[in-house]
């Protein structure tokens, strides 16, 4: 199980992936959008998204755990 | 007449010199020799013989060994070279010195001879102008010989590294542990590799620590190269074995030249220096808010897609890497869209300031690749001091007086742009890209601070903000840069690499005057 925690602190642009949803390494799970720019939140590891803590509009912490994969 | 071989014959003497000396190269004897092959680790002679130009390493100090103080216990046979190999040799023909810690004898413990022998290297290291490489394996000083208060006449290595720092390289590369105070060692080294598993460093090992704090640890959850690669920033580069570790040695010395006196060494290429990227709107998203990876473009732009980039792993909002341009050995500082935007942050700004001190020390060019949205704002980083670090890239930048090319491909904002070598910086040569985004902050912040009062008065706020942005937008436009002589030239992307050689070659006369002092007072 690993804790997908955001790098920086953002406005949470766009989920682009859902519980239940298989995802490899480095995939694109949410967007960031800070620093003007649009900043992919990547999937540590490869697996299935067991949880997402946030949601789109919230405001993220840096090192905050949005999701889950398992 | 059969040659006299006698014990008082010259022959005979030879004879029991060559006993001796076949003694002390076999280190701490087959067991220890074993155990260390075991641990998927080389000797410290394996390793040397890796460093040097074949057959060029000249030894000192082979025959010393560990003296007891009261004479009865010094032992040859069990601390042969006394745990360190010293002396000299050829990498890529050119000379450098080196002490190799055997881990075979006593844990390769730092014992009085030994250092004596590591001394006279530094020495010479500094007399003669010539790189300094440590490769360490060491459980430290050696406590029987240094326990208590004689513990008030030690210390000088650290003292004389500082002398040598920014005159003659120093590598200290990481092979196995290195504990205790001599983790200073390379603290204060210029480039720091560590081997993935097998090596450690820490102020204090796993034993002291528990006996100091009560903490438990081990030796390499405190300080392997998963910490200090990625997290501290202390290693610059983490490898897989001993033998990655050794080539990264020689690999990191060949972008360097031998002292702060010489140029690195030119290296012929056939990799024309015009060279057209013409593919470059593939590498670069013209959208300035999506990210990509720099280290691509970088690997285009140098002499035959050859990098070496120095703390990949750490910081990796920002890249330093050596490279060469036309052959002339460069760092390159560039922002990484892919990692937070590439906005700086401090440990990036820790990192370019570092890497910026080290190019200037020894004559490498530096080259600016900016794609920078700023520094991170807000109360977290504020807490940290970002400050104080940023303000130490703003130094470093600023005293640098080696060439310093830029080239804005697309945000330069704010003090990222100072930092990244602005024009306000000296730059000898300061290019942009048709996309670039030169301003003191994006259009959308600089309308909420500029124009709250008329948005929050109109009747439509969402419309009146979305103009206000837009005319704001309008301003950020490199065209306008250059209309004012801010920017030396706007160029086709495709024509950076050819660019960049030609701004260095405008600048390899560069000997710019700074005011005389004896130091700046550089933030920490």
């Amino acid at each position: 199980m690993a804790e997908v925690k955001a790098e920086l602190v953002g406005n949470l642009w766009k989920i682009v992936t859902e519980v239940g949803q298989q995802v490899e390494e480095d995939d694109t799970l949410m967007i960031l959008e800070s620093m003007k720019m649009e900043i992919p939140i990547t999937s540590p590891v490869s697996g299935t998204v067991k949880e997402i803590t946030v949601k789109e509009g919230d405001v993220v912490q840096e090192g905050q755990t949005v999701a889950i994969v398992e | 007449m059969t040659e006299d071989r006698s014990p008082d014959s010259l022959a005979g003497l030879v004879d029991d010199l060559h006993t001796r000396r076949q003694r002390a190269l076999a280190m701490g004897g087959e067991e220890r020799v074993q155990q260390q092959h075991d641990k998927g680790k080389l000797t410290a002679r394996e390793r040397v013989t890796l460093l040097f130009d074949e057959g060029t390493f000249v030894e000192s100090g082979l025959l010393a060994h560990q003296h007891a103080l009261t004479g009865a216990d010094s032992d040859p046979e069990r601390t042969p070279a006394d745990g360190v190999i010293t002396g000299e040799g050829l990498i890529d023909g050119r000379r450098v010195y080196c002490a190799a810690y055997d881990f075979t004898v006593m844990a390769g413990s730092m014992g009085m001879i030994g250092e004596q022998k590591v001394a006279r290297l530094r020495k010479k290291a500094l007399l003669n102008r010539l790189p300094m490489v440590w490769l360490l394996d060491s459980a430290g000083a050696r406590i029987q010989e240094a326990a208590g208060s004689t513990f008030a006449g030690s210390g000088a290595l650290f003292y004389e590294q500082v002398q040598m720092s920014g005159v003659v390289p120093q590598v200290a590369a990481m092979l196995g542990p290195c504990a205790a105070g001599t983790a200073y060692i390379p603290g204060l080294a210029d480039f720091v590799p560590m081997v993935e598993e097998t090596s450690s460093m820490s102020l204090g090992g796993a034993r002291l620590v528990k006996a100091a704090t009560g903490e438990e640890t081990t030796d390499h959850a405190m300080g392997g190269s998963q910490v200090h690669c990625y997290v501290s920033g202390v290693g610059d580069l983490e490898v897989g074995d001993d033998a990655a570790c050794v080539a990264a040695v020689r690999g990191f010395l060949s972008f360097l030249p031998s002292n702060n006196r010489e140029q690195a060494p030119r290296l012929a290429t056939s990799d024309p220096r015009d060279r057209r990227i013409d593919d470059i709107d593939t590498l670069v998203p013209a959208n300035p808010r999506s990210a990509y990876d720099m280290r691509k473009v970088i690997k285009r732009l140098a002499d035959d897609g050859v990098v070496f980039e120095v703390k990949p792993t750490f910081a990796r909002n920002i890249i330093t890497t050596l490279v060469r341009f036309d052959g002339r050995s460069c760092g390159v500082v560039a922002s990484q869209p892919m990692v937070k935007g590439g906005a700086l942050d401090l440990d990036a700004a820790d990192k370019a300031a570092r890497f910026v001190w080290l190019c200037d020390a020894f004559n490498l060019p530096l080259v600016f690749l900016q794609d920078v949205p700023g520094f991170i704002v807000g109360t977290e980083v504020e807490r940290q001091g970002i400050i104080r670090h940023g303000a130490k890239m703003l130094y470093a930048v600023s005293e640098a007086t080696v060439p310093k090319v830029t080239v804005v491909m697309r945000k330069a904002y704010g003090a990222g742009y100072f930092v990244m070598n602005g024009r306000g910086y000296e730059p000898d040569t300061l290019v942009a890209w048709p996309s670039a985004e030169i301003s003191v902050m994006g259009p959308e912040g600089a309308v909420d601070i500029i124009f709250p009062k008329q948005i929050a008065a109109a009747e439509d706020p969402g419309t009146a903000r979305e103009q206000f942005v837009a005319s704001v937008r309008e301003t950020i436009d490199p065209y306008i840069a250059a209309s004012w002589a801010m920017v030396d030239d706007i160029i086709d992307p495709a024509d950076t690499r050819r660019v960049i050689c030609d701004a260095l070659d405008a600048a390899a006369t560069k000997r710019p005057h700074r005011v005389w002092r004896k130091h700046g007072i550089p933030p920490v």
